[in-house]
């Protein structure tokens, strides 16, 4: 069995949000950062001296730039590739920096413009050996969402269903982010205007499709003392477990599926793929809300599947009936998530994470909650407790 | 035949694969209509995608092989979403998996398949386009289908 580091329950906590999601025709990637910045700070009664350490992703502002135009120096900065299987790896190590000494507050930020210059996105389907998402340019295999179209093939493939069976997982975000107010999709969606929305790579249909936006979004990590000072509650990082990769783990994919060179096999997560809960000593039961990464609905299921609070092949039924929606047994990603809210990396979904733990969320807020878990495909997660 | 990182066909306007020094065997062995993957010294596997060592075993005592080019249709995706104009006049298209007899899944399009013919499990064999002078890429057709172009 895994050993985990027990010491690391409760340890750091996100003492500090800021978050911006829409259209900024006339602002760039680091403008959005700082601004994001300053409400992160704001949100946490916390001075930019007091912030010793920098997370940036690529895409957007660069750690550098973003340092110089904020006029502080810090002892820990680093930068990482930006995709969505990144961001729980780099809230989990502001976390260790801050628990290891190496920094008192890490300040995770980013901006990004939906369109800008220079981003890896607009060559890495030519890497080699196939796109980061299964891309062959050469083929028409482009775009992330080849990934989830193969993945969800593969799943009604084995398990039986059809596209349909996603159209509950698109409605329940939509609801969600009608109560949402920064929320960039808010129209209501109908059973029916799901399942006219146009094919974009099929079984996958526009609607199956997060959209891209402007944004900023800052998380500021400090430890769970210093966090107890702060202007608002302390939402504590309870466990974690890593991303996991290698042949059988494609991206956007679950294990089992037989994408790429997976393989085929009914994927039940044993005790050793779920250390965090031991680790935050909590189990599937104690989750209020489940945080999981949308870009398409698909991974919805996927998540489901992989942290088992649905057998394989049986997360197609969990997700009907509202038992996803506010109310329902298990809540899932009650801002309306990248689908619905938006898409600021996946940074905007820790994000509501935090704010429902600190019951800041009016309509759309999960009573009582007390435990959330982020926690996606590739078995990468982080239970946050209030 | 040359490493290439040229990302579209200027005349054409069709995406084209990078040739990376070492793939070079793979694409000069499509130029011939032939299918050729790594197979691997030590424990005798072929793997896809090409790279510097075996995956199962990690022996870097491999061959260049000879692949029979027969599979099955292992997935497919349909795009209806032109990405560019060259593809406006193709969608909607299948991209397909095809997993090969030797083991290795490959990335592909089939020729000359209407799409509702397009079935998981149904067993293909390689084919080959020409997309350049210097460039073919290693396609697939149903099995038992004549090699009209």
């Amino acid at each position: 069995m895994t050993q985990v580091a027990h010491t690391l329950r409760d340890k750091t906590a996100v003492s500090g949000v800021g978050l911006l999601l829409g259209d900024f025709p006339d602002r760039t990637a680091l403008s959005l950062a700082i601004d994001a910045y300053q409400l992160a700070l704001d949100d946490a009664g916390l001075k930019r001296e007091d912030v010793d350490g920098v997370i940036q992703l690529s895409f957007g502002s660069d750690y550098d730039r973003f340092l110089e135009a904020v006029g502080t120096d810090v002892r820990y900065a680093y930068q990482g590739w930006s995709h969505g299987r990144f961001i729980a790896p780099m809230l989990q190590q502001a976390a260790l920096v801050v628990e290891s000494g190496m920094a008192k507050a890490v300040a995770i930020v980013h901006g990004r413009k939906r369109r800008a210059f220079g981003q890896t996105a607009d060559t890495e389907m030519w890497r080699q050996g196939l796109g980061p998402h299964g891309e062959s340019p050469a083929n028409g295999a482009l775009g992330p969402v080849y990934g989830a179209a193969v993945a969800a093939q593969r799943y009604f493939h084995m398990y039986g269903g059809s596209s349909e069976d996603l159209a509950p997982i698109a409605m329940a975000l939509r609801k969600h982010a009608q109560l949402n107010p920064i929320a960039v999709r808010k129209s209501p969606m109908t059973r029916e205007d799901y399942l006219s929305s146009r094919w974009i790579v099929e079984p996958l249909r526009l609607l199956d499709c997060c959209q891209n936006n402007d944004g900023g979004a800052c998380l500021i990590v400090t430890s769970a003392e210093r966090a107890r000072d702060c202007k608002k509650p302390p939402v504590y990082i309870s466990g974690m477990q890593g991303v996991h990769a290698g042949r059988q783990f494609h991206n956007l994919t679950l294990p089992g599926l037989g994408v790429a060179q997976q393989e085929v096999y009914n994927y039940t997560p044993s005790k050793e793929d779920l250390y965090a809960y031991q680790m935050a000593g909590v189990t599937q039961k104690d989750i209020d809300f489940l945080i999981t990464y949308d870009a398409f609905s698909p991974l919805v299921l996927f998540g489901l599947e992989r942290f088992g609070f649905c057998g394989p092949g049986e997360a197609r039924e969990f997700v009907k009936d509202g038992r996803i929606e506010l109310g329902g047994e298990l809540p899932v990603n009650t801002s309306g998530g990248l689908l619905s809210e938006g898409h600021v990396v996946g940074w905007n979904l820790f994000i509501e994470a935090v704010r429902q733990l600190r019951h800041e969320c009016g309509e759309r807020q999960v009573k009582n909650a007390e435990i959330c878990q982020y926690g996606s495909f590739l078995g990468e997660t982080i239970i946050f407790r209030r | 035949m040359q490493t290439s990182t040229k990302m579209v066909d200027e005349k054409t306007g069709r995406y084209l694969p990078f040739i990376y020094p070492e793939e070079l065997p793979f694409w000069e062995a499509a130029r011939n209509r032939k299918l050729t993957l790594q197979r691997c010294g030590a424990c005798e596997k072929a793997w896809y995608p090409i790279g510097p060592a075996c995956p199962y075993c990690f022996s870097t005592k491999w061959s260049w092989a000879p692949m029979s080019g027969r599979g099955t249709l292992h997935n497919y995706v349909v795009y209806h979403k032109a990405w560019t104009k060259w593809f406006e006049s193709r969608v909607p298209y299948a991209v397909v998996q095809v997993q090969l007899e030797e083991g290795p899944r490959l990335t592909a399009n089939l020729l000359d398949c209407d799409l509702k013919d397009i079935k998981i499990g149904l067993p293909v064999e390689a084919a080959y386009e020409d997309v350049t002078d210097e460039i073919t890429l290693v396609q697939f057709r149903l099995s038992g289908k004549s090699s009209r172009v």
